[in-house]
C-alpha cells in the first residue's frame, strides 16, 4: 500500500491514460462473449425450467433444491472426490518420488525417459480413453497378462465391474496426470541451490531426510500449482468417463459433468443442467480457494 | 461485342438456373446414408433442377443436437426425429415440425398400413398426448428386435429353432451346460440391454399393454404381475450366466464382432444388423421372432426414425414429394437391396437367406400386431433410468424388485 501511495503522490495531477486499455479490448471482448456472457446466461438459466428450445420458465431455487435432494447426484459428487485421489494425490506422490530420485541418481538418457513419461499428458483424452478401454477389456492385455501369470480368477471385465470400474477409471487419470506433476517438480528441483544438498549431506542426512527437509519444502509452490490443476481436472472431467464407461455400470462411475450432459442433451432439462453446472463451478472454486488459503506462502 | 454476348449469356444462364434450381436440405441419422444416397440420386434424376443436400450425424451427436438444429433459423427442410416425448414431443410442442396428414392423404400413405399402425407417429397438435391425433412423421423402413442365432452351434447342440419361450429357455440352458455362451450381449453401452428387456417383457406382457404404457407412462400402471414375471425372468437369466460374466465390459459393436467370430449362440438385436451379420456369417446365421410365453410372438421394434418436415421449410411440398419417393412402391426393392426391412411388402426376392428369415420374422410381428417399441420412448428420463437399472439387474447389483421400483418411479416423474 505504501508504495502505491508513493506512486500516486509522485503524479498528483496526471489523469489515468485509458489508451492502454484499448490494447486488451480485443481479448477482453472475446472473454466477455465466450466466458462471461455464457456464465451469466447459465446462471440465469439455472433458475428456470427449459427444454433447450422455446420459453424459459422461472422456477426460482427449485433446480438447486432438487439437485441437493437427488441421491444419484450426491453419489456422483462422492465419486468425484474419490477421483481426486487418483487424478491429484497419486500423480503428485509419484511425481515427487521421481523428482526426489532424480536429485540423487544420475540416469543416462534422462530426457528420453522424461519425454516418454510426459507423453500421456499431450494425448487427447479420447485417444487415452479408447486405448485404456481396450487394455481393460475382458480379453484385453491386462486380463491376458493376469491369465499368463496364473491369476485367472483375478481377471474380469474391469470397466463393467460395479466395484472396480471407478478406481480403474481413476488409474487412467493417474497415468495421464503424473507426467505433468513430474515435469513440474523436476523443473522445481533444478532451481534448488546445490549448496542446500551439500549442507544436508554434511549434516549426515540420508535420502529421506534430504527429501523431506530440502526437496519437499522447496517444491511447495509447484505442489500448489499441481494441486490446483489436477483437482480442477478431477472435478470437471467429462471425456474420460464418457468414453470409457459412460457413467456405468449402473451409476457406479457417474460424475456431475455426466449428469450435466445427460440432463441438457438427453432429458430436456437444460435449466436443471445449468444449476448443476453452477454448483460444480462453486464446488471447484471453494476447493481451490481452500487449497490456496491453506498452503500459500506466509510472509 | 463478343464480350457482351458472353455477358448476356452468363446473365441468362444464372437467371434460368435461379428459376429452376431448388435445393432440398436433409439432416439424417447416419444409418440412413446408404438409403438416402440412392434415393437422392433417383429423385434428382426424375426432378431436374432439384439438388439434394444431405448431411448425417452419428446417433449420439444426432440425439444431442437434433432439436437445436430444427430450432435454428435456417433448419433443414427434412429431418429425422425420434419417437417419444424427448425429441418428437418437444419438436411438436414448439411448433418446429408440421403435421403430414394432407400429404399422407395426397400420397396415400395411410392406406399402406393397417389401422393404428402409425400410432407411434401420431400426436395431439399441442404435443402433449401421443399415440393418436395428427400424423407428424413417416418412415418407409421398419426395424424390429428379433433373435439372431448361430446355425452351426444350434445344430451341434442338437437344438432346433424354438417355437415357444420355454423352448428358448431350454436352448439357453443346454448351450450354457455345453460351455457355449448362450447370449452375446454388449451391455457396456447400456442401450443394447433395452432390446433384450423388450423381448423378455414382450414374452410375458401383452404387446398391446406395453404400447399403452409407452404412450402414456404416467397414466398406466408399470408394476403389473406379468411385467414382474418378466423382470424376474431376466434376473434369473443373468444369474444363470446366460449373458456370460463379462457382458458389462463389452460394447455393442464388439459384441456383434464377437458373435460373427463365433461367440454366443443367440444375439438379441435389431434388424438393422442384418446386412452386417450376413456379410460376416453368410449362411451360418439365422433369425426368428421371439416366441411368447403363452404362444405367438413379440418383439421390440417399430418403424425406423420418423421423417419430419420443418415448419420453417421454404418448400414443404418438395420435401413431401421426396418423402413420397421414399414411401413409394418403386423404392421398396431398393431398400431390400441395401439390406433394410421395408415397411411395405417387397416384390423382389430377398438378397440373402438371412434377409428372407428376417423379413419373415418381421412379417410375423406385424401380423400379430406384436411390436413393443422401445422402453426408453416412454419419458425423457427413461433412457437413463432403464439403461442404468438394467445394467444393475444384469450385473447382480440390483434385484428384479429394485428394478421394478426404479422403473415405476421414473414412469410417473
Amino acid at each position: 500500500m505504501g508504495s502505491m501511495n508513493k506512486f500516486i503522490n509522485n503524479r498528483p495531477h496526471k489523469k489515468i491514460d485509458y489508451s492502454n486499455y484499448y490494447f486488451i479490448l480485443p481479448a477482453f471482448l472475446f472473454y466477455i462473449i465466450f466466458v462471461l456472457y455464457p456464465l451469466a446466461d447459465t446462471f440465469y438459466t439455472s433458475f428456470t425450467q427449459w427444454s433447450g428450445i422455446g420459453e424459459k420458465k422461472w422456477v426460482g431455487l427449485e433446480n438447486y433444491y432438487n439437485n441437493l435432494n437427488d441421491v444419484k447426484i450426491i453419489s456422483s459428487i462422492k465419486h468425484s472426490f474419490i477421483l481426486i485421489i487418483f487424478y491429484s494425490f497419486f500423480p503428485i506422490i509419484i511425481g515427487l518420488a521421481i523428482a526426489g530420485i532424480m536429485v540423487r541418481v544420475k540416469v543416462k538418457g534422462i530426457a528420453f525417459y522424461r519425454a516418454i513419461l510426459f507423453l500421456p499428458q499431450i494425448l487427447s483424452m479420447i485417444v487415452v480413453g479408447i486405448a485404456w478401454r481396450w487394455i481393460y477389456a475382458p480379453k484385453g492385455p491386462l486380463n491376458t497378462g493376469l491369465d499368463f501369470l496364473g491369476l485367472d480368477n483375478w481377471s474380469r471385465a474391469w470397466l463393467g465391474s460395479f466395484d472396480f470400474a471407478l478406481p480403474f477409471v481413476g488409474l487412467i487419470g493417474t497415468w495421464v496426470m503424473f507426467g505433468f506433476a513430474m515435469i513440474l517438480f523436476i523443473a522445481g528441483v533444478q532451481k534448488i541451490p546445490t549448496e542446500l544438498y551439500d549442507a544436508a549431506k554434511v549434516d549426515g542426512a540420508g535420502p529421506f531426510a534430504e527429501f523431506f527437509n530440502v526437496t519437499l519444502p522447496a517444491l511447495k509452490g509447484e505442489i500448489i500449482v499441481a494441486l490446483v490443476f489436477t483437482v480442477t481436472l478431477a472435478l470437471r472431467n467429462f471425456d474420460l468417463i464418457y468414453i470409457t464407461t459412460g457413467g456405468g455400470p449402473g451409476t457406479s462411475t457417474m460424475i456431475p459433468s455426466m449428469f450435466i450432459y445427460k440432463k441438457a442433451f438427453q432429458m430436456n432439462q437444460v435449466g436443471s443442467a445449468s444449476s448443476l453446472g453452477i454448483m460444480l463451478t462453486l464446488l471447484i472454486f471453494t476447493l481451490i480457494s481452500l487449497i490456496l488459503i491453506t498452503l500459500r506462502e506466509k510472509k | 461485342m463478343k464480350k457482351l454476348i458472353i455477358f448476356i449469356t452468363l446473365i441468362l444462364t444464372v437467371f434460368t438456373f435461379n428459376i429452376k434450381a431448388e435445393t432440398l436440405r436433409i439432416l439424417a441419422e447416419a444409418g440412413d446414408e446408404a438409403t438416402l444416397t440412392i434415393a437422392a440420386a433417383q429423385f434428382e434424376e426424375s426432378n431436374p433442377g432439384v439438388t439434394i443436400e444431405a448431411s448425417y450425424l452419428g446417433w449420439d451427436d444426432f440425439m444431442a443436437t437434433i432439436k437445436l438444429k430444427l430450432a435454428d433459423n435456417n433448419p433443414p427442410d427434412l429431418a429425422h426425429g425420434n419417437q417419444g416425448f424427448t425429441v418428437d414431443g418437444t419438436l411438436i410442442q414448439n411448433g418446429l415440425v408440421i403435421p403430414l396428414d394432407e400429404y399422407a392423404d395426397q400420397y396415400g400413405w395411410k392406406n399402406l398400413f393397417a389401422e393404428g399402425s402409425l400410432a407411434e407417429f401420431s400426436w395431439s397438435d399441442d404435443g402433449s398426448t401421443w399415440g393418436s391425433g395428427s400424423l407428424y412423421g413417416i418412415s418407409p423402413v421398419v426395424e424390429d428386435v428379433i433373435v439372431y442365432y448361430n446355425k452351426d452351434k444350434l445344430k451341434s447342440l442338437g437344438l432346433s429353432v424354438p417355437s415357444n419361450f420355454a423352448e428358448f429357455e431350454n436352448a439357453l440352458s443346454v448351450s450354457n451346460n455345453a460351455g457355449e455362451l448362450p447370449i452375446i450381449l454388449g451391455a457396456a453401452d447400456g442401450w443394447p440391454i433395452i432390446h433384450v428387456w423388450g423381448l423378455i417383457e414382450g414374452a410375458f406382457v401383452e404387446p398391446e399393454q406395453v404400447r399403452s404404457w409407452i404412450f402414456n407412462a404416467k397414466g398406466t400402471e408399470f408394476k403389473t404381475s406379468s411385467r414382474m414375471k418378466a423382470a424376474k425372468k431376466l434376473e434369473e437369466m443373468a444369474t444363470a450366466g446366460y449373458f456370460g460374466s463379462d457382458s458389462l465390459g463389452i460394447g455393442y459393436d464388439d459384441a456383434n464382432a464377437m458373435f460373427i467370430n463365433g461367440d454366443g449362440v443367440f444375439n438379441l438385436t435389431g434388424t438393422w444388423m442384418t446386412a452386417q451379420l450376413n456379410e460376416g456369417m453368410g449362411d451360418n446365421v439365422g433369425a426368428f421372432a421371439m416366441p411368447r410365453n403363452s404362444g405367438g410372438v413379440a418383439g421390440g421394434g417399430s418403424f425406423a426414425l420418423p421423417w419430419h418436415i420443418s415448419s420453417k421449410s421454404s418448400n414443404p411440398d418438395l420435401a413431401a414429394k421426396f418423402l413420397a419417393h421414399l414411401m413409394s412402391n418403386d423404392f421398396v426393392d431398393d431398400l431390400m437391396e441395401i439390406g433394410r426391412v421395408p415397411a411395405q411388402a417387397p416384390t423382389i426376392n430377398p438378397t440373402s437367406k438371412l434377409q428372407a428369415e428376417v423379413i419373415s420374422a418381421s412379417n410375423t410381428l406385424v401380423g400379430a400386431n406384436a411390436k413393443t417399441f422401445y422402453t426408453d420412448w416412454s419419458t425423457p428420463g427413461m433412457y437413463d433410468t432403464v439403461t442404468q437399472e438394467l445394467q444393475k439387474l444384469i450385473g447382480g447389483a440390483a434385484s428384479a424388485d429394485n428394478f421394478m421400483d426404479a422403473m415405476a418411479a421414473e414412469s410417473i416423474k
